[in-house]
């Protein structure tokens, strides 16, 4: 790459009436004109428009122009237009940059016309000094393996399978249990329909079973991922099952001869299984399983299995490893099991039981043939209760809605009344009944209809008679207005649906994050309900929050068309914007370091011993938190270079920097929550000079040091709420830790604690943002210049010392 | 002092705390402080007396928490110069000690406003002590181990129920000690003098004192269902660790069996009486005769005598 001088442009946009309403369009392009390195400067009324840039395109051929600075809307909106425009005229398009002065000044000082023009001047200034310092880029390729592997084997993860197989690629399954059906398998009858459960299903999972294009992994666990979207390294232990598959035909010989039995965790403990056997008869694969901690070795089996010699015993754990493109989780919920509520005695009484026993109770293929009965003396209940939000909509313990337990209670309620008719009073006690999809409303009503009682209220505290064991509910029966003793034979808890209890080791394993529940997160709420913050990853069912059958089976074929995305294609091109280590800086090569390794979100950094450190570019999202951490400023990020950086404080606080807020806004909470308070007009004194960063993982201490060197009035670091709303997974903590060390040692050097600031502002924040501005320029007034300054000039020197050691070549361009 | 304690400690737990008496123990209920000061002496824990204090705050609560806060700081700021924690026997006052200690504790804006107040005083709060009730210096310092090894003549012949009260364990955020709708310490402490503990139902519902003078016949028509249900489980005797509880079981029990025209009879001991009489103390040293429901069959059953009853 030939270093040319930079010739810069500048495009002045009146945005119509949005920027030139306010602030002096003219007079703001006659100073850009006037900036060093500026060549070209022009104002039109719509830049974003076809006119605008065609403009642009001719005056980077016309004027040979190797910088455009576009000052308009904020980059959030345009930045990728003006790249492409930039692109289109054969100029690499990180010579590109943007000055957001719509959002930033004119929408938000409409009031002070003079003030907001020379907002807009510094703003462009910083702009131009940042476009300076830009750097080509070029996005990077990698090639991608067309195969996916889906971790878990319900029903969102067979449809994940499905789909995938059906699109031609290759699919390998993994399930933990002996076999695919997940919670599904485990149910009576589905709502609204009352279909069998296992009887939709089962077909799918032989479909699933006889696939070409997929593979079953049963009966494994996932050890390790390393790797990056399209090339994936997945490690996977399988359990040792002590039957060889290949020779196993599912007969069932062996478990007929079997003397053991014992508890079926996958009837909820409340049916038997022998020592060697399936969990049930649907079981794909229908390869059977010793159970090793209950097996006597009689080896009556192995007598019973004959030519066909399917038993080992000796069989160990195996490890295997799979190369693919895309992953999907579809690792399921668990129920919650009340043994710790004292109040409702689960685990105490014998006739309260969970809704999950109940539905291993109603099941024809059961462990009593379909027979409800109590566990106290096996008779029939002639009253039934279902307590809804058990844990759920608890403050105490699970603050969500689990979503379905309305449905499935009202499948129970209505299941219990055909099959028991007059001779069962079923009660339902709800704090709100959920009904809100196809078919839901009218199925509740078909509760109704059939003489299901609704209670309205809380049930604060179930009694058991010692004698009778029949259950006495206390609820408020609040349309009543009154507390209420409900007498029942036996009472149903509906618990909450609650993450894997192994979901954070697996949250570990691949990088992913997880919500404040604990259920895996998406990349956004509304936009990327399937993706993960990992290119490559995606989430399909109750794994990323409690999910009822038909959204699970979308969200499973929706994860099918997202990995397809990427499966489909033989590369996969990354955005630029990545961190870089330059070996030579690196003190890996000399001390034991790693902070970088340890602290990147994403894992994307390698640091071996007595080797420079080196980021694996494809799994690299560009927040920059290692750049900041680096402690020899060994690493770079691209497009947002410490230099670029520094050059845009310099220029921030060239005029009176003690009347400025310097704010370093994270692109995706703050920065976006500043844009909407220009986008909802909500005006605030002029005094910020806001910098965009990735993250604010980015801020490196310096920046602040440096902003206080210059003079500034106050410095503001803007990120995203604590401890979830990173956009990055935690550089925000990151950042956090970092500044928390920061702020005591500057007000020991005699700073105002008020001076130096970290805000959480999310994208939604506009109000927030405005508010906070006029607040601290409240506490600038009160500071008043005559105290900064003498601040500052004690400061100074100190600050003067600490960044020449660190960047000399940065002391002495500034100067 | 008794058997020496098995787990080895690496800082030896206070023996010495400042006795909060609050208002209505020293003029109401005697019995419960004449008790406590017996048994606590044998477990070796020296009370100190704590001149000047003055009301804990929970009363004014509803109408000026600012001065709740004040009021109470100003008790912990005397235990402060003393260097002492608190131990009241009143929940409502443990509890809100408890709770405005860790508030000032945590909040510097509001310790800030309390001290603003307290200048006037020559005080000022520093954060340094701690306040819990009875209960959780008898679980958490003493230890059951050493509860139970004090128990000379173990009450095996005696069943007794508890109610522990809402303050001990209310609010659970500030107060800090055990699960609510799940508390052990009383039943633990309680099997401890060898006496057979008796569930019953309802244990965890409400006295009736806090309705008490607002209106009479719902909070008595509250303390007759627990006590019938008590006596229906079977118990002896019942105990309690609060003021207000105790007057509702105790002394109102007499009017409870007028009004309702029952008769329940169940003596109803401080906590500390129960351990007492384990411990050996006689009946007279224990004040147990201040009791309004006659306790001497109790006391007849412990030592074999209760064919009087």
């Amino acid at each position: 790459m030939t270093e040319e001088k930079p010739r810069i442009g500048v495009f002045v946009c009146h945005c119509g009436l949005n920027i030139a309403g306010v602030i002096d369009v003219k007079d703001l392009t006659d100073y850009a004109r006037s900036l060093p390195d500026v060549f070209f400067a022009k104002d039109n009324r719509y830049t974003c428009a076809d006119p605008g840039q065609d403009e642009i395109r001719k005056a980077i051929k016309e004027n040979k122009l190797n910088r455009v600075v576009v000052a308009a809307c904020s980059p959030r909106m345009h930045e990728p237009t003006f790249r492409k425009t930039c692109a289109e005229a054969d100029l690499n398009p990180f010579f590109f940059e943007m000055a957001n002065i719509r959002e930033f000044s004119s929408w938000c000082h409409p009031s002070t016309p003079e003030e907001a023009t020379e907002k807009a001047k510094e703003i462009v200034r910083m702009a131009v000094a940042k476009a300076r310092l830009l750097q080509p880029l070029k996005e990077i390729e990698v090639p991608v393996t067309n195969k996916a592997l889906v971790i878990g084997g319900g029903i969102a993860g067979i449809n994940s399978a499905l789909d995938l197989a059906e699109m031609g690629f290759k699919v390998y399954l993994l399930e933990k249990t002996e076999s695919i059906g997940g919670h599904m398998a485990q149910l009576d009858k589905t709502f609204p329909t009352l279909d069998c459960s296992i009887c939709i299903e089962g077909p799918k999972m032989v479909d699933v079973g006889r696939h070409s294009n997929i593979e079953i992994i049963s009966y494994a666990d996932l050890i390790s991922v390393s790797g990056y979207v399209g090339n994936f390294k997945v490690k996977i232990k399988k359990k040792p099952r002590y039957i060889i598959a290949d020779n196993c035909t599912g007969c069932g010989e062996c478990r007929d001869v079997c003397p053991i039995e014992y508890p079926n965790e996958w009837d909820v403990n409340m049916g038997v299984r022998k020592a060697i056997s399936v969990p049930f008869e649907q079981a794909v694969p229908l390869v059977y399983s010793i159970n090793l901690d209950h097996c006597i070795e009689c080896y009556k089996c192995v007598d019973s299995c004959g030519a066909r010699q399917a038993i080992n015993f000796d069989q160990e754990p195996e490890e295997i490893e799979l190369d693919v493109g895309a992953i999907i989780v579809a690792t399921g919920f668990d129920i919650y099991m009340p043994y710790d509520d004292p109040l409702y005695g689960y685990g105490k009484y014998d006739n309260v039981i969970t809704a999950l026993e109940f539905e291993r109770l109603i099941l024809a293929a059961g462990p009593t043939g379909g027979k409800v009965i109590r566990a106290s003396d096996g008779k029939k209940p002639h009253s039934v209760a279902f307590i809804q939000c058990v844990g759920s909509r608890n403050l105490k313990k699970y603050e969500y809605c689990s979503g379905f337990c309305c449905m499935y209670a009202l499948k129970n309620a209505i299941l219990l009344k055909e099959k028991y008719k007059e001779d069962v009073e079923v009660y339902v006690l709800y704090m709100d009944m959920r009904t809100p999809f196809k078919g839901y409303e009218e199925f509740y009503r078909r509760a109704r209809d059939l003489g299901v009682t609704f209670i309205r209220g809380r049930a604060s505290h179930i009694i058991e008679d010692s004698q009778t064991k029949n259950l006495n509910i206390r609820a408020e029966d609040m349309t009543l207005g009154q507390p209420i003793e409900l007498p029942a034979e036996m009472v149903v808890l509906c618990t909450a649906a609650v993450p894997k209890t192994d979901a954070g080791d697996l949250a570990r394993i691949l990088s992913i994050s997880r919500d404040a529940n604990g259920f895996f997160m998406e990349s956004h709420p509304k936009l990327k309900p399937i993706d993960t913050p990992v290119d490559g990853i995606f989430v399909a069912g109750a794994c990323q929050a409690p999910k009822d059958i038909p959204y699970s089976v979308s969200q499973g074929s929706g994860a099918a068309a997202r990995a397809a995305t990427i499966l489909s294609k033989d590369k996969w091109k990354i955005e630029p914007i990545v961190a870089e280590v330059t070996p030579e800086l690196c003190r890996n090569t000399r001390v034991k370091c790693g902070i970088c390794a340890d602290r990147c979100p994403y894992g994307s950094i390698e640091a071996i011993e007595n080797q420079p450190a080196k980021v694996v570019t494809a799994m690299c999202h560009g927040c920059g938190t290692c750049v900041a951490e680096c402690p020899a400023d060994a690493i770079i990020q691209k497009h947002f270079t410490d230099e670029q950086i520094f050059a845009q404080i310099e220029e921030a606080l060239k005029k009176n920097p003690e009347g400025k807020i310097l704010g370093l806004l994270c692109n995706w909470c703050c920065y976006a929550g500043a844009d909407l308070a220009g986008t909802s007009r909500f005006e605030y004194p002029p005094l910020i000079r806001p910098i965009r960063v990735m993250c604010s993982g980015r801020v490196d201490r310096d920046f602040v040091l440096e902003a206080f060197r210059r003079g500034a009035g106050m410095v503001m670091i803007g990120a995203c709420h604590l401890p979830y709303d990173c956009h990055y997974i935690s550089g925000n903590l990151r950042m956090k830790a970092r500044m928390d060390a920061l702020a005591p040692m500057l007000e020991k050097l005699g700073l105002s604690p008020h001076r130096f600031r970290v805000e959480y502002v999310s994208a939604a924040e506009g109000l927030k943002y405005a508010e906070l501005m006029k607040e601290m320029a409240e506490k600038l007034d009160e500071l008043g210049p005559e105290k900064i300054k003498a601040e500052n000039a004690k400061l100074k020197p100190i600050l003067d010392r600490m960044l020449a050691k660190k960047r000399p070549q940065k002391a002495q361009s500034s100067k | 002092m008794t058997a020496p304690e098995k787990n080895a400690k690496t800082t030896p737990k206070p023996t010495r705390f400042l006795l909060f008496l609050g208002c209505a123990i020293p003029y109401r209920v005697s019995s419960y402080e004449i008790s406590t000061r017996k048994v606590l002496q044998q477990l070796g824990i020296e009370l100190v007396e704590m001149p000047e204090y003055n009301c804990c705050g929970l009363p004014i609560d509803p109408v000026n928490h600012s001065m709740t806060l004040t009021l109470a700081a100003r008790n912990l700021c005397l235990a402060e110069q003393q260097g002492l924690s608190i131990i009241a026997l009143c929940p409502g006052c443990a509890g809100t000690l408890r709770k405005v200690n860790k508030k000032l504790k945590e909040n510097k804006e509001l310790k800030e406003e309390i001290n603003g107040y307290l200048k006037a005083t020559g005080l000022e709060f520093k954060g340094t002590i701690e306040a819990k009730h009875v209960l959780q210096l008898l679980v958490e310092d003493v230890g059951l181990e050493k509860i139970k090894a004090s128990v000379k003549t173990p009450l095996t012949r005696l069943k007794v129920s508890e109610h522990a009260g809402c303050h001990v364990t209310r609010p659970a955020d500030s107060v800090d000690f055990e699960n609510p709708e799940d508390p052990q310490a009383l039943k633990d402490l309680v099997e401890a003098t060898g006496a057979e503990y008796v569930e019953y139902v309802d244990k965890l519902a409400c006295c009736g004192a806090p309705i008490a003078g607002v209106n009479d016949r719902i909070p008595l028509q509250l303390t007759k269902e627990k006590l019938t249900h008590i006596r229906n489980a079977g118990a002896h005797a019942m105990v309690t660790v609060c003021p207000f509880c105790h007057m509702m079981f105790d002394t109102n029990q007499p009017r409870i069996e007028r009004l309702f025209n029952e008769t329940l009879r169940i003596p109803v001991l401080h906590y500390p009486q129960l351990l007492g009489l384990a411990m050996g103390f006689s009946p007279e040293e224990l004040a147990l005769k201040a009791l309004r429901v006659d306790a001497t069959q109790i006391v007849s059953r412990i030592s074999g005598k209760e064919d009087a009853s």
